[in-house]
């Protein structure tokens, strides 16, 4: 309250100062990918490489369309793998890490200190090391080439469930039990109350899962052997590593970069408030 | 006669209860156990055999420990990666911490604009995923010039030795990540600062105390618990960060074929072991020093 009162320091100017910097230090690497993806072919191989773009272009993408139109597989069948895998995984992850968040943190059962000790247990797991197995399992399964093989694997995420137990288990228990009284159903309960009043951690949840499953080339690696049924993710990621020393390719991966970040960006633009309150609610007070 | 149907009663009451709660649960449950659990299993079966891709399918072969045994004694790469990315992780996690304290303690400041900043602060997390990143370090964006230009490494080793001194310079070299990697600490410490009561640093301010002695008398002792959870969520963080090289090892030698999955499922078991060994310690330390401050109050 004091500090309200007093009129700019020296010391906030210095604050603001040293924090405008860092934050353009940070901000760096995005301004590289936004002007790297508009760089002409000669100003892509200038050494020292430049940040800003001198003569900017749309030639980069359109070869990327282009060429990739040409190929086997156009590059809108990746786009359009991607957007389906990323929408139905969002949705599913939602549906099914609420309701496991909210019987975690509302409801006992058996086994409810085992599941959460897994929980905790697997963040700490890398995923890449279980990849064989997980083939094994999928082709087991038969849904090898099929949507599901992108889905599935992703649906049991331990982070999302983490954070909405810490979230969910916030919300006063009065709530849900006078919603019992006026005749609720347990489900009612679930989508009228915990759906609604658990939003900011949905929010955050939707944003590291859709960046997660955006940017993932494990499951079209592993799982899909069909050309058709990749995602862009491992589009992008095939080109810049067949490109590392060529030069032909550069502009489309810088373009194509350029594609896998900007929906990133979007998503995060349109939910970043919702972060910023889920972090400080969850699981730590 | 009467208390046995009030046990019956209370027992299909809980049944109900039980059985919504894990009906609720079975979607996960499933997901879980069909994609996680069991796959850590069997990778935890396979470290123990020879595994070989064979005509129709996979072949084991039962070796026992030799693969573990293997992972030190024959493996030129693996040990020597390990203990270098181990040193380079006990200065990492310190200095991200650290940094990321220092910083939210001057976003928790009042000033113009703040919650830009931390927004700004926070974006780098959103974005750090694999491909950006391997994309960035493939063109160089990752370093800092300064550190070849004005030829540091001579004078680190002067002052550290040189056993050490190539640890700091990848440390140093890595500055980048740093600043990128301490986003979400940084959020959870300003949500820690939120917990402690502004009437407390009233109070001590009447008492006569400068705030560079609330700072270490009233925040950082109420820290500890974010402080501990940001050591292990940094841990966690950087062990399991893609361009790790002790991961690229483990899956280079996955589809090797004088090795193959079993040797590489050794691998990651005795990479997690050193992990939860190290989680543990950090753990027992906060756990003791929590106590201990209990004690004292």
């Amino acid at each position: 309250m004091m500090r309200r009162l007093r009129k700019i320091t020296p010391f906030q100017v210095a604050l603001v100062t040293s924090f405008t910097a860092l934050a353009a230090f940070m901000s760096l690497p995005i301004i590289f990918i936004l002007n790297h993806a508009f760089k002409p072919q000669n100003e892509l191989f200038l050494f020292p490489p430049r940040f800003l773009v001198q003569n900017p272009t749309m030639r980069n993408l359109e070869s990327l369309l282009l060429h990739a139109s040409n190929a086997t597989v156009p590059f809108t069948r990746y786009l359009f793998n991607s957007i389906i895998v990323a929408g139905l995984t969002l949705a599913c992850v939602i549906l099914v890490s609420t309701m496991a968040g909210y019987v975690l943190a509302k409801h006992k059962f058996h086994f409810k200190q085992l599941v959460l000790a897994l929980i905790t247990l697997s963040l700490m797991f890398a995923p890449e090391t279980v990849g064989i197995p997980r083939y094994l399992i999928i082709s087991g399964l038969g849904i090898n080439n099929t949507y599901l093989g992108h889905i599935l694997p992703a649906l049991a995420s331990p982070v999302a469930v983490f954070m909405l137990v810490g979230f969910i288990s916030q919300i006063p228990g009065e709530v849900l039990e006078a919603a019992k009284i006026d005749g609720a159903s347990q489900v009612g309960i679930f989508t009228r109350m915990v759906l609604p009043l658990s939003m900011p951690a949905i929010a955050t949840i939707s944003i590291f899962t859709f960046q997660g499953v955006w940017g993932d080339v494990e499951t079209s690696t592993l799982f899909m052997q069909e050309e058709t049924m990749r995602t862009m993710a491992f589009y992008v990621n095939s080109l810049l590593s067949g490109l590392q020393n060529s030069v032909a390719g550069q502009n489309m991966a810088a373009a194509a970069a350029l594609l896998i970040f900007v929906p990133n960006l979007i998503i995060f633009l349109l939910f970043q408030r919702r972060v910023l309150e889920t972090m400080v609610h969850s699981g730590i007070k | 006669m009467q208390a046995k149907e009030r046990v019956r009663a209370k027992r299909l009451y809980n049944m109900g209860r039980y059985g919504t709660g894990l009906l609720f649960m079975l979607p996960w449950i499933i997901g879980f156990a069909v994609f996680v659990l069991v796959p850590v299993s069997w990778s935890l079966f396979m470290a123990f055999n020879k595994v070989q891709v064979a005509a129709g399918g996979l072949k084991y072969e039962w070796i026992g420990m030799r693969n573990f045994r293997d992972a030190f004694l024959k493996d030129n790469i693996f040990p020597i990666e390990l203990i270098t990315y181990f040193q380079e992780m006990l200065l990492m996690v310190p200095i991200i911490v650290i940094f990321a304290l220092l910083i939210a303690l001057m976003l928790n400041q009042k000033f113009p604009g703040r919650f830009i900043y931390r927004a700004l602060f926070f974006l780098p997390v959103i974005f750090a995923t694999g491909q950006v990143l391997s994309e960035l370090f493939l063109q160089g964006a990752g370093d800092i010039p300064f550190l070849d230009q004005y030829n540091l490494q001579p004078m680190v080793e002067e002052y550290i030795g040189e056993q050490f001194s190539t640890t700091v310079m990848a440390v140093l070299g890595r500055a980048v990540l740093i600043l990128w990697y301490s986003g979400v600490q940084i959020l959870i410490f300003i949500a820690g600062f939120q917990t402690i009561s502004p009437t407390i640093y009233e109070a001590v301010r009447i008492d006569g105390a400068s705030p560079w002695d609330s700072f270490w008398k009233i925040t950082l002792p109420a820290c500890v618990p974010f402080i501990s959870l940001n050591v292990l969520y940094t841990i966690i963080d950087l062990f399991t960060f893609p361009l790790n090289p002790v991961l690229k090892h483990i899956r280079d030698n996955m589809f090797k074929v004088d090795t193959g999955y079993g040797y590489a499922s050794a691998l990651a078991w005795v990479y997690f072991a050193f992990i939860f060994a190290l989680i543990a310690i950090v753990l027992w330390l906060f756990n003791r020093s929590l106590n201990k401050r209990r004690v004292h109050s």
